[in-house]
């Protein structure tokens, strides 16, 4: 197993994909000090601002972004044809699934936190005394909703991996991680109350703020699960994307 | 004396592959039918049959890469999928171009070998060996096939294994590179190994091969030595037409 995981920790490093999708991930810094930079004006014009906080509200591009690495963890290897010399030298195919989940958990997760944290620290120090709303409160009660924003990261990324092993495609898994994050939350909003709430309360990036008991949106209100009711509906999707992946990947031909 | 199919396979020894009944059905189509046979250590074993006789898809099987419909396929006894560090046992190049193009031929190389734990310093030797030291460093996606095909020998030959299987590997060289698998494959069978050669170039399988099987149809049609076949018939290409006559799915009219 330890063999394997390095192995995989080899694969990760030694294709550009990996770099371009962290640099991806990065640009939430940048666009988090624009973000900052561009409230502190109004707040220097009209005194304070109530903004969004900018590693919230760009959450999704790294989300994205690092479940790219997820997806072509296992995907790229089914487009080049690499799959087969990969199952050649690793037979066991639970044994190869698990270690390229190993790697991308510890991965996205290292990233995402980098990432998050570096675009927090920056913006409150663009911020200063301004009141922006977003800077109001402190570090440490910040810390769980920067950390439940990693976790869904990670999540999202294993849920690619998983989807990738189970539909063998880029673009097919890629538009379901899109459809996960974007497209059902999407229609889930335009439920009937109060269907909309509890359906949304179940979708993948609404899990992120019922991990730390925040409401969903103005318009949902509060979320319907308890922290660990969170906690485990996030895991059951790494779960099952990952289950259906196993199953793929051991039954058929490849 | 020609064994044909239907005579019971040779006697169970070390390092050998051994099919016996082996059948691999897709959808209607019959690949693999009711295959038995056996490739002994010390000889070439040239694997013979016109395009879709199911040569590779019996590799792929011996490989475990395709799950059998019926029958079983072994090496040195036992199913590959069973293998905990396969390499020792089994090199195999199967497709040329199941590489991801964005790797270096170095690291693609140390990806596979880590799996087994296999070092560096045999990562160097083996590409030294197919004469890929010098564009270690540069991505496969820039190779010839003639450099793919000696970067998946340096795969196969990576864990120093006593069975060995390529599936057409003289694609695609140089006549210096033919010469060169030639001599390879001579001195690898030599050293005791068991050695399972595909091609379709007879002139070249005559000076290579000690033994052939030869496929049609997904069946076996003959297993014999060269020199039996040269004997018979005035060389070997008369001896393959000759036997595969009636086999041939695809191709004009003769």
């Amino acid at each position: 197993m330890r063999a394997v995981v390095s192995s995989e920790w080899l694969k990760l490093r030694s294709v550009a994909s990996t770099y371009y999708a962290l640099g991806v991930a990065g640009l939430m810094v940048v666009l988090g000090v624009v973000w900052s930079v561009y409230v502190s004006g109004l707040a220097d014009a009209r005194g304070s601002v109530r903004a969004a906080a900018p590693e919230e509200g760009f959450l999704p591009l790294v989300q994205i972004s690092l479940a790219v690495i997820g997806v072509l963890a296992v995907t790229a290897e089914h487009a080049t044809g690499m799959i087969r010399t990969s199952l050649t030298v690793v037979p066991a195919r639970g044994v190869l699934l698990f270690a390229k989940t190993a790697v991308v958990t510890a991965v996205t997760f290292a990233a995402a936190t980098a990432v998050i944290m570096t675009t927090y620290a920056a913006s409150r120090l663009v911020a200063g005394e301004r009141r922006l709303g977003f800077n109001e409160s402190s570090f440490a009660e910040n810390v769980p909703t920067l950390l439940a924003s990693a976790l869904s990261v990670t999540v999202l990324a294993v849920v690619g991996l998983g989807l990738g092993a189970a539909i063998r495609s880029t673009a097919g898994a890629l538009v379901s991680v899109v459809s996960l994050l974007f497209v059902l939350p999407g229609i889930a909003n335009y439920l009937p109350a109060p269907w909309n709430t509890r359906i949304a309360a179940l979708m993948l990036p609404n899990l992120t703020p019922q991990l730390t008991g925040e409401r969903l949106s103005r318009r949902l209100g509060d979320g319907i699960l308890p922290p660990w009711a969170a906690l485990l509906a996030l895991l059951a999707y790494a779960a099952v994307a990952l289950g259906a992946g196993l199953y793929v990947l051991s039954k058929r031909d490849a | 004396m020609v064994r044909c199919a239907g005579d019971p396979p040779y006697l169970i020894l070390d390092s050998v592959i051994q099919l016996n009944h082996l059948t691999k059905r897709y959808g209607d189509t019959l690949a693999v039918d009711d295959l038995s046979f056996t490739v002994e250590p010390g000889h070439v074993t040239g694997f013979l049959g016109p395009n879709g006789a199911g040569k590779s898809t019996t590799m792929r099987l011996i490989l475990g890469l395709d799950t059998p419909t019926s029958g079983e396929a072994l090496v040195d006894g036992r199913p590959y999928t069973t293998m905990r560090r396969p390499m020792a046992q089994v090199g195999a190049l199967l497709d040329a171009g199941a590489v991801h193009g964005g790797r270096t031929a170095y690291n693609h190389l140390l990806c596979l070998a880590r799996t087994n734990d296999i070092g560096e310093r045999r990562v160097a030797e083996v590409l030294d060996l197919v004469g890929l030291t010098g564009v270690a460093r540069r991505r496969v996606g820039g190779f010839s096939l003639g450099m793919r095909q000696r970067l998946g020998i340096a795969a196969a030959l990576l864990g120093d294994p006593r069975v060995l299987m390529f599936d057409e590997p003289v694609n695609g060289l140089d006549p210096d590179g033919v010469r060169w698998i030639r001599d390879l494959m001579r001195s690898l069978a030599a050293e005791g190994r068991t050695v399972l050669l595909s091609s379709h170039l007879m002139s070249e399988m005559a000076l290579t091969a000690d033994r052939i099987v030869i496929m049609g149809r997904g069946k076996l049609i003959a297993e014999a030595t060269v020199e039996e076949l040269t004997t018979r018939y005035p060389t070997l290409e008369d001896a393959y037409l000759a036997l595969t006559a009636g086999s041939v799915q695809f191709g004009a009219a003769r």
